[in-house]
């Protein structure tokens, strides 16, 4: 909303001393001075609306970057020229909005002049400009207006280079490198070993290790665990802090980067809430996992499962219930037959996501907002049906309450 | 220090408005007086249009009519609202 200058607020306050003294002297000539300073501001406020709109209108923004397609972390110089028509007694700045990905500070400037700044971009993907504030002041009102649809050029950053293990990286040889990738054998040879734990395959109980250390040990097969993994990324409702979700995309971004360059490639599905938003099943080219998450935003769901948590954790319950109660199988039954016939299209829908994604390891990365997450719950519940393990990686101190969850990180 | 004099000057106008005294007077004062506050004058029809209904009102309920005014005022804040809002999806590109 159009905002008061110091000279507005002192005719209202003009017009409101004139007010006290119409009503307690009763002087008409008063009231009169009093009200025509009161429709003198609305007039010149409704003026300045008509003066914005016509800026609004005829604004043009002339945006040129040196280069599009660019590594993430480069400097790039931006040249920014606005044109539009400026009425009578007002006075127009514009500051170009840099990329959300992207550090800046850009200048004002005035429309009709060139204006030069610097953006480093910090994260890989498609991304563009946030486009323009405007800002508009007359001698009475002024007002900082968004005008977001002046975005363009579309830039493409690409992650930085992979690291090799010789620690080069330099120079344009085209000769072998050793990259840090995970053994990608078809046999299920040994990768490690780990504590063993309650529903883990006493087959795989590596029983040197157990003697030795005087706990049982598991072996962790490449088979197992050298998969490409299922990224989830659940987009937040809204983003009351900006920084916190371009933190989080960047997260996405660096994770989906990492398990395309040390494994066999990644899945990624990207959810808001109960509706799927896009799904790309194994995946080993980083063009087309970017092209995936450019543009993801903040997406409120149409949709809510209103806290149901899924046909997978019913059962789950219906099998601990016959397997618990004193009283027979009956209860267990009775939700049992509720669980069939109470089925969840989301969870479905997941349900084919991951079979087509066949991962052993669901990555979930949630900002975890407070409120129903019985979206994450569902996808959980049906990840831990397909026996995979499931990682959650949420801001720091965030508890995510969500039951099957093997391990928690924080982004 | 300009802006300093204009409003003082604006503010001897309103006394010179109060001490007229003739309803009819004042509003042309005041008028007037508005007229000389201003550097740009557009549209400044269109207000002299509207105050004149608002001594209209004056002459016919005196006191009372400020009662009235509030609630012009409000509506027009309301109207001025919308107005903005409107400009302000256009400006997102949502309209």
């Amino acid at each position: 909303m159009i905002r008061p200058t110091r000279t507005a607020e002192g005719v209202a306050a003009l017009a409101l001393a004139l007010t006290v003294v119409a009503i307690l002297v009763a002087n008409p000539a008063s009231a009169l001075a009093a009200g025509s300073l009161a429709i003198f501001l609305l007039w010149r406020g409704w003026r300045f609306e008509r003066d914005l709109a016509v800026v609004i209108n005829t604004l043009s923004v002339d945006r040129t970057v040196e280069r599009t397609i660019l590594r993430q972390g480069a400097t790039v110089t931006v040249m920014v020229r606005a044109d539009c028509t400026i009425p009578q007694g007002v006075e127009v700045r514009l500051r170009d909005i840099p990329p959300a990905v992207a550090t800046a500070e850009p200048p004002f400037y005035p429309p009709g002049r060139t204006a030069t700044y610097t953006i480093r971009v910090m994260a890989p993907g498609e991304t563009s400009f946030g486009g323009v504030v405007v800002s508009a002041r007359d001698t009475f009102f002024s007002r900082d207006l968004i005008d977001r649809r002046l975005r363009s050029p579309y830039i493409r950053v690409f992650p930085a280079g992979t690291r090799s293990v010789d620690g080069g990286g330099k120079g344009t040889g085209g000769g072998e490198v050793e990259v840090d990738r995970r053994t990608a054998l078809a046999g299920q040879s040994v990768r490690g070993f780990r504590p063993y734990v309650a529903g883990d395959d006493p087959a795989q109980i590596d029983w040197k290790i157990t003697a030795r250390r005087g706990t049982y040990y598991v072996r962790q097969l490449t088979g197992l665990e050298g998969g490409a993994p299922l990224i989830l990324v659940d987009l937040p409702a809204r983003a009351d802090d900006r920084e916190t979700f371009v933190r989080f995309m960047a997260a996405v971004s660096g994770a989906v980067e990492a398990a395309i360059t040390s494994r066999d490639g990644c899945s990624i599905l990207v959810i808001a809430g109960p509706e799927i938003v896009r799904f790309i099943p194994r995946t080993e080219e980083v063009r087309d996992a970017f092209s995936a998450l450019a543009g993801l935003e903040p997406t409120e769901p149409r949709l809510s499962l209103y806290r149901a948590p899924g046909p997978a954790v019913l059962a789950a319950r219906a099998r601990s219930i016959s397997r618990e109660t004193a009283c027979g199988e009956r209860p267990g039954a009775v939700l049992a037959a509720f669980v069939r016939e109470s089925g969840s299209p989301f969870a479905a829908v997941v349900r084919e996501a991951l079979a087509l994604a066949d991962a052993m390891e669901l990555r979930v990365y949630s900002l975890l907002p407070p409120g129903d997450r019985s979206h994450l719950v569902q996808v959980v519940g049906e990840a831990k049906v397909r026996g995979m393990r499931v990682v959650v990686f949420a801001p720091a101190g965030i508890t995510a309450g969500i039951p099957g969850v093997d391990a928690m990180e924080a982004i | 220090m300009g802006f300093d004099r204009r409003f003082l000057l604006l503010c001897a106008g309103e006394v010179v408005v109060i001490a007229v005294g003739n309803i009819i007077a004042a509003f042309i004062i005041q008028v007037i007086v508005l007229a000389l506050y201003l550097e740009d004058r557009r549209g400044y029809p269109v207000y002299a249009v509207a105050a004149a209904l608002f001594a209209a009102t004056v002459v016919a309920g005196g006191v009372a009519s400020l009662l009235v005014m509030a609630a012009a005022l409000v509506c027009g804040y309301l109207a001025l609202s919308l107005y903005d809002y409107r400009i302000g999806l256009r400006a997102r590109g949502e309209a």
